[in-house]
């Protein structure tokens, strides 16, 4: 068959890739400015004491060697430990990152429920009131800083009418003991989408915008195809050409996108943690940062380049499962 | 003879656009008998495309259907009446587009496009797109589409249709895919066909089998046909009937052997010199001189007239009239041209235009007689 045989050949490609990924996180950190000798001993350790802890993690080795250890210590997950929380580097992603993924996810979700059927009716009713509109809408989608929209919504939502909250997300896994007011797990649920509403419309509203638009122009392109045309001259109904005839063809611009839109949606994430004080990846890599925590600040980057790689490959896959012709050779 | 099963009287479709109004169809009138293949020739932009999507009534937008009639077996899919302020609006009898879409489209009249690359859907596979519209238009199960779909595959010559019936388009070559579209049109049993140049974006042998293919079809069948082309070799081979479109309008309209034994219309004689024919050889070709001009603004008078080798003064003045110049043992024969009216033609001077110098030197040396 050729979707599994084309989705096994594009999870082998992936392997240069990701092991591409960890060399250039590897190298990027060994570039980073300040001696991590320097920052846990303090200003002025004795010459054994450096010795000693350069001998401990490595550091006297040379590039090479280093490098082949961390490749080795990150196939079998070993990040190392953080300086700043003490405890290794996994745990702490293992904490953050599925709160990270669970807000990309609630935004993309809710980018996508709005973008699709606002850029197709944009496209039924070209240069209509509708369609002004949603340009009107995207336009302030796009060129709106997420944390400024985040802000405001928290002013507007939070402080004036008090409908949403501002801090402490919950998250859906939570135990209800621990949970104020639920009294189930469906209750956590229920109060942790509550929480998430602002954090997803601020995180997904650019999303949105880029999303309605190409969705628009896709839309649009394949309802001028011929294929369309072929079926208009034989009596399918305006409704069913759209949901169907033009539907599939018209996502793989959109496909694309969400797949490219995932790397400027890690870089809103870190702000809209930021916004909503959410304990994620974001908020997890600027903490890194500031302390100067370079084992921490490796495992962080080195799981946002994978997240990254894993989206374009979902991304393909995707798009290799509405076109057939990306997974079918043209001979058979 | 029995009435024709499409009438088209005086149609006539616009598009309004920015750089102002294209007359691309500007009064055209034809008939289409029951089992007959009747020819719509003419050079690119002709308004041959525009013809037949006014048929089916899927012109797009910014065109719009502004006159005449299109009557299918006595229903009106195009017609008009005068409203109480003297302008033209839709007449009650005209099909809505509802009907148009469940009584005619697909069902009565199917369409083949000149591009079989670009007229399956690529996402599909090519026997769920037949299955679907034979399902619609022939009120059958999905099953017992199926089965019509891959009984028309084979008949239309696709080797293996049951395995072909689960491809997609791009494992097919275009030969194949036309087969497929002629399959598609044929398995909804319409009575009529409108193939808008099927054949042009094949090759040459390919063309040959596709032609023989739809000469077999139609026999059996005994469905009629628009051909639309811009090939009068095609139209040679296949047609009963012919039109001749230039700028929006018929020119000329014959048996097949009146038009090119009998040709009347000097566009359509300029067309036939500009084709090889196997008692010229291959320098003898003259190919039409100029352009044809803009249908936003057509040249005044007879339309052809800044390219017409024998074109006069009074072509510039008097639009020629739609008539049928018949012999006696010629079964109609309709030409737009004012040689065959009594207008002063013969008292006129001749025009300098695009062709005249060229034209006629090549004319005379075709006819050999050497001056
Ligand atoms: N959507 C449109 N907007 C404006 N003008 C159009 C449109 N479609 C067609 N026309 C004009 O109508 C005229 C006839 O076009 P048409 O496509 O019918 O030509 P054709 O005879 O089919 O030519 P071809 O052999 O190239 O297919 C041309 O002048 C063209 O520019
Ligand atoms: S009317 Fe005049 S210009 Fe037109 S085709 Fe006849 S001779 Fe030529
Ligand atoms: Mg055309």
């Amino acid at each position: 068959m050729g979707r599994l045989r084309y989705t096994i050949s594009r999870l082998l490609q992936s392997i240069p890739v990701i092991v591409g990924v960890i060399t250039i996180t590897f190298l990027l950190t060994d570039a980073i400015p300040g001696d991590p000798v320097q920052i846990m001993l303090g200003p002025s350790p004795s010459a054994q004491q450096a010795e000693a802890i350069r001998a401990k993690f490595g550091l006297d080795q040379p590039l090479h060697v280093r490098y082949f250890n961390y490749l080795f210590d990150v196939v079998r997950l070993d990040l190392g430990t953080s300086l700043y929380y003490g405890v290794p580097v996994t745990q702490k992603i293992a904490e953050r990152l599925p709160v990270t993924l669970y807000l990309l996810l609630s935004s993309f979700t809710f980018a996508l429920l709005t973008a699709v059927p606002l850029g197709i009716i944009s496209a039924k009713r070209r240069n209509k009131p509708t369609d002004h509109i949603s340009r009107v809408v995207a336009l302030f989608g796009v060129s709106t800083p997420s944390f400024w929209i985040g802000l405001m919504l928290i002013i507007v939502f939070s402080f004036w009418l008090d409908i949403f909250p501002a801090t402490n997300l919950i998250l859906p896994w939570e135990s209800p003991a621990n949970v104020d007011g639920a009294a189930n797990q469906l209750g956590v649920i229920a109060k942790s989408i509550h929480h998430l509403i602002l954090p997803t419309i601020t995180l997904g509203t650019l999303q949105m915008a880029a999303f309605t638009r190409i969705e628009r122009s896709s839309m649009l392109e394949v309802l001028g195809e011929e294929y369309v045309k072929l079926a208009r001259a034989y009596g399918v109904s305006e409704t069913k050409i759209v949901r169907k005839h033009a539907f599939r063809n018209a996502q793989l611009p959109l496909i694309t996108l969400v797949g490219l839109q995932l790397t400027g949606a890690l870089g809103g994430a870190v702000l809209t943690e930021t916004v909503f004080s959410i304990n994620g990846m974001g908020r997890l890599i600027i903490t890194a940062i500031q302390n100067q925590d370079f084992q921490l600040v490796m495992g962080t980057t080195l799981v946002f380049g994978l997240v990254f790689v894993i989206g374009v490959i979902l991304t393909d896959l995707s798009y290799a499962y509405v076109d057939p012709r990306v997974s079918f050779d043209g001979s058979e | 003879m029995s009435e024709p099963i499409l009438k088209v009287e005086n149609l006539k479709t616009q598009f309004f656009t920015e750089e102002g109004t294209v007359r691309a169809v500007d009064g055209i009138s034809f008939e289409v008998n029951e089992g007959e293949l009747v020819g719509l020739v003419g050079e690119s932009g002709a308004g041959k495309s525009v013809a037949t999507s006014s048929i089916m009534r899927l012109v797009e937008d910014p065109g719009e259907i502004v006159g005449g009639t299109v009557t299918y077996k006595g229903k009106k899919i195009v017609d008009f009446e005068e409203g109480p302020d003297g302008e033209l609006r839709r007449s009650p009898e005209m099909l809505s587009n509802e009907e148009m879409r469940k009584q005619i489209r697909g069902r009565e009249i199917a369409i083949i496009f000149q591009d079989p690359m670009e007229a399956l859907n690529p996402v599909f596979k090519v026997g769920a797109q037949l299955r679907e519209f034979i399902e619609i238009n022939r009120d059958v199960s999905s099953k017992r589409a199926k089965e019509i779909a891959v009984d028309m595959l084979r008949e239309v010559g696709i080797p293996e249709p049951e395995k072909r019936y689960e491809s997609y388009p791009h494992q097919f070559s275009g030969g194949m895919r036309q087969r497929v579209i002629i399959a598609m049109a044929l398995a909804c049993e319409p009575d009529l066909i409108i193939a808008d140049e099927p054949t042009t974006a094949l090759d040459v042998t390919v063309e040959g089998q596709i032609l023989d293919l739809v000469e077999d079809l139609q026999q059996k069948y005994n469905t009629s046909f628009v051909w639309v082309t811009h090939d009068l070799g095609v139209v040679a081979e296949i047609c009963d009937r012919v039109n001749v479109m230039y700028l929006g309008e018929i020119i000329e309209q014959a048996d097949v052997d009146d038009l090119f034994h009998a040709t009347r219309h000097p566009y359509t004689e300029a067309l036939l010199n500009s084709i090889p024919r196997p008692d010229q050889s291959v320098d003898e070709l003259n190919p039409i001189k100029g352009v044809m001009p803009e249908a936003i603004n057509p040249p005044s008078g007879c339309r052809f007239h800044t390219r017409c080798p024998e074109a006069r003064t009074v072509c510039k003045e008097v639009h020629p009239t739609y008539q049928d110049v018949s012999d006696p043992d010629e079964s109609s024969h309709f030409v737009s041209c004012v040689k065959y009216e009594d207008v002063g033609y013969d008292d006129a001077e001749s025009l300098d235009t695009e062709a005249t110098d060229a034209f006629s030197g090549g004319l005379v040396e075709a006819r050999g007689d050497g001056q």
